[in-house]
């Protein structure tokens, strides 16, 4: 869910927590996800003795059940872990960037392009696997979200208000033209269902190292950046009168949060809500702080990631729920609740 | 959504062309009937199918078999005109006296919410076949029985009924005659030749379809297996009363390893023998391959070319035997 409505004003009438709160906060969160990192492995759509997984992991053996725990459950659950850092990070960064506490990422056409291409992909060139498909979608981000970048450059320079309106009029046109090819090949709609749906399920490690450099450069440059977000928060004035260089600053962050959303799209297809709903949790826990914004969504994300997903795979059992649906059934009544506390997460 | 950009596209033209056709069509039988001496009422005949009584012609000559009907009516015996078009994979098991019959036919679109209802018209069939889902039938039902009397089948159709409606359909119930001996003899074969293994072994059919989401397999209760068990007694898993069929849920591949509660795997095969295309993903994973009825021989790839009509089901059957006579060589 996306809004075009951007705040113009302050920060959030929010009384902060004090730097002791927010870093016990932190570590909170902290354990919180190392424990639903335990539990991801653990907990399957199947019984496996605990010291069956202790096992495989400590003592690997040509065990059936070892096999499960480190062919299935543990890459699925390394590859909730990246995706979730990196849809919370760059929802966090979409948020700052646009100054927009609704925003998430697909706002500047990621989910758009990456499902645009892969619709292509599977539609006109017979790619068939996600092992193919998977490139074509982060290609597919970021020739997006660069024409996007193009379009919302004025000579005044990058406007936020320009930049969205641009990715969510590209978007629009690249979902027309998507829904288009479908109709035409009901085949590729078919094939791209699980896509669609977003899904963290059968994705081997092999698919995620790839990805993984482009990841990580993006965290580098959303944590430079992320002191200069904190000053334009208060305005774009204030924040050049601090020195902040605000074209560089917005590009840094809009290449940043492409590679992170899109590499995110890219293996598990448009996940919703986490991107969004995140960093307006971390706003609340936090006040508008970016660096501790960021941290907290990079540990919140893959946690509600892996909490959905660990939930798709016992409710149904024995088949399971995509942990895309999960996420927005989860995050939509959260979401409603917080848009309704307007202070808590004002920027 | 049933209805596409083309048929929208032709829905102003279809009105013209129909009656145009049916002008024609119908200028050409009272032609035919001013100079003929036969008596009208021998020359037709009511048929009960999906959509109701039809009246149809006693031995039709121009039939158009579209969706599920076209391989079915080709595979007893049919010569249809027109033809929804077959996917490579329905196409390549098929013997080559059908193929030829296939490509000698018109193809009138890729599925039946694509049919080119102009070209159709230009056919000038004296029988339409239908079976596509309800909701699609509705969409095009009005348009079809304006160009020639047509039959319709929902999906829900058994598939032996199906075999014995279409060849009633189609006056081609004779060489339908000998499709059904030949396999209730199949059937008694295998019964006479594996009834231990029938009665003793559990075993489980397992498949993964083109769209599966990726790192998925199911435990399929419908299609071939069906078969085996409803007419060779195959004890193999099924969906409770009322529940959906097990081959809809998409099973994560760690359940694979739940696979060894059973006595024997069905899997499916290609024509070769290779495991499905779709399905190898399974095959080649590490679970699969420590599974202790895989190492012992016990799972088996069966090749399953289709299920609606009677050849299909007896290439089904064939191999079917070969598997079972491959267990019944480790007893």
């Amino acid at each position: 869910m996306t809004t075009l409505a951007l705040r113009r004003d302050g920060p959030g009438t929010i009384t902060a927590p004090g730097p002791r709160r927010r870093l016990l906060g932190l570590v909170a969160a902290l354990l919180a996800l190392l424990a639903l990192l335990v539990l991801s492995v653990m907990i399957g759509s199947t019984s496996i003795a605990p010291s069956a997984v202790w096992d495989a992991l400590f003592h690997p053996a040509a065990d059936i059940d070892q096999f499960a725990i480190r062919d299935y459950r543990l890459p699925r659950t390394v590859v909730g872990l990246i995706v979730g850092v990196a849809l919370g990070l760059s929802g966090a960064l979409i948020q700052a960037l646009t100054r927009n506490p609704l925003a998430d990422p697909g706002i500047l056409g990621v989910h758009a392009g990456a499902s645009f291409a892969v619709t292509v992909a599977v539609g006109v060139l017979g790619v068939s696997d996600i092992q193919g498909y998977m490139w074509f979608a982060f290609a597919g981000a970021l020739i997006v979200t660069l024409l996007v970048l193009a379009l919302g450059s004025t000579r005044q320079g990058q406007s936020p208000v320009v930049m969205v309106l641009a990715g969510v009029s590209v978007g629009a046109v690249l979902g027309g033209a998507r829904e288009a090819l479908q109709l035409t090949n009901p085949a590729a709609f078919d094939a791209m269902r699980s896509w669609n749906a977003g899904s963290i399920v059968g994705r081997p490690l092999d698919l995620v190292w790839p990805i993984l450099p482009f990841l990580a450069v993006a965290l580098v440059l959303a944590l430079a950046v992320s002191g200069s977000l904190n000053a334009m928060a208060l305005g774009d004035d204030l924040a050049a009168a601090q020195g902040v260089r605000l074209a560089r600053t917005r590009v840094l962050a809009i290449i940043a949060l492409t590679l992170l959303a899109g590499g995110a799209t890219a293996l598990a297809g448009p996940i919703g809500f986490v991107g969004l709903m995140v960093p307006h949790v971390a706003r609340w826990i936090v006040g508008p702080h970016q660096r501790w914004i960021f941290a907290y969504s990079i540990l919140l994300a893959p946690s509600l990631l892996l909490a959905s997903d660990i939930l798709g795979r016992v409710v149904m059992r024995p088949g399971e729920i995509p942990v895309g649906i999960v996420t927005a059934f989860v995050g939509a009544p959260v979401l409603i609740v917080l848009v309704r506390r307007k202070k808590a997460s004002g920027l | 959504m049933t209805t596409t950009p083309w048929v929208r596209r032709n829905k102003a033209l279809s009105a013209a062309l129909l009656s145009a056709a049916l002008v024609l069509t119908g200028c050409g039988s009272d032609d035919k009937d001013t100079g003929s001496t036969a008596a009208p009422a021998a020359t037709t005949r009511t048929i009960t199918a999906g959509n109701g009584t039809v009246t149809i012609p006693a031995d039709p000559q121009r039939v158009v078999a579209l969706g599920n009907t076209s391989q079915p009516f080709i595979d007893i015996g049919g010569k249809p005109i027109g033809v929804t078009e077959l996917s490579a994979s329905e196409l390549d098991p098929i013997p080559a006296d059908q193929k030829a019959t296939y490509e000698a036919a018109t193809r009138l679109g890729a599925d039946t919410a694509e049919i080119d209802l102009e070209k159709l018209a230009g056919l000038k069939p004296d029988l339409i076949l239908v079976q596509v889902p309800d909701a699609e039938f509705e969409g095009i039902k009005k348009q079809l029985e304006t160009i020639a009397p047509t039959v319709f089948w929902g999906l829900d159709t058994e598939w032996k009924a199906f075999a014995d409606a279409l060849a009633e359909a189609g006056n081609l119930t004779d060489s339908l005659s000998t499709q059904k001996v030949a396999f209730q003899g199949k059937v008694a074969k295998i019964k006479e030749t594996y009834p231990q293994i029938i009665a003793d072994t559990k075993f489980v059919a397992v498949d993964r379809w083109d769209n599966s989401d990726p790192g998925t397999f199911v435990i399929t209760d419908f299609g071939c297996i069906e078969i085996a068990a409803d007419d060779i007694g195959l004890n193999s898993p099924k969906a409770a009363a009322g529940a959906d069929p097990l081959g809809w849920a998409d099973l994560p591949f760690e359940q694979i390893a739940g696979l060894s509660k059973y006595d024997a795997i069905l899997y499916p095969v290609d024509a070769a023998g290779q495991p499905k295309k779709a399905f190898a993903t399974v095959t080649e994973s590490n679970t699969w391959k420590a599974l202790p009825t895989v190492t012992s021989g016990r799972a088996l790839g069966v090749f399953c070319p289709g299920n609606n009509s009677y050849g299909p089901v007896l290439q089904y059957l064939d191999s079917l035997d070969t598997a079972l006579a491959s267990l019944a060589a480790k007893e």
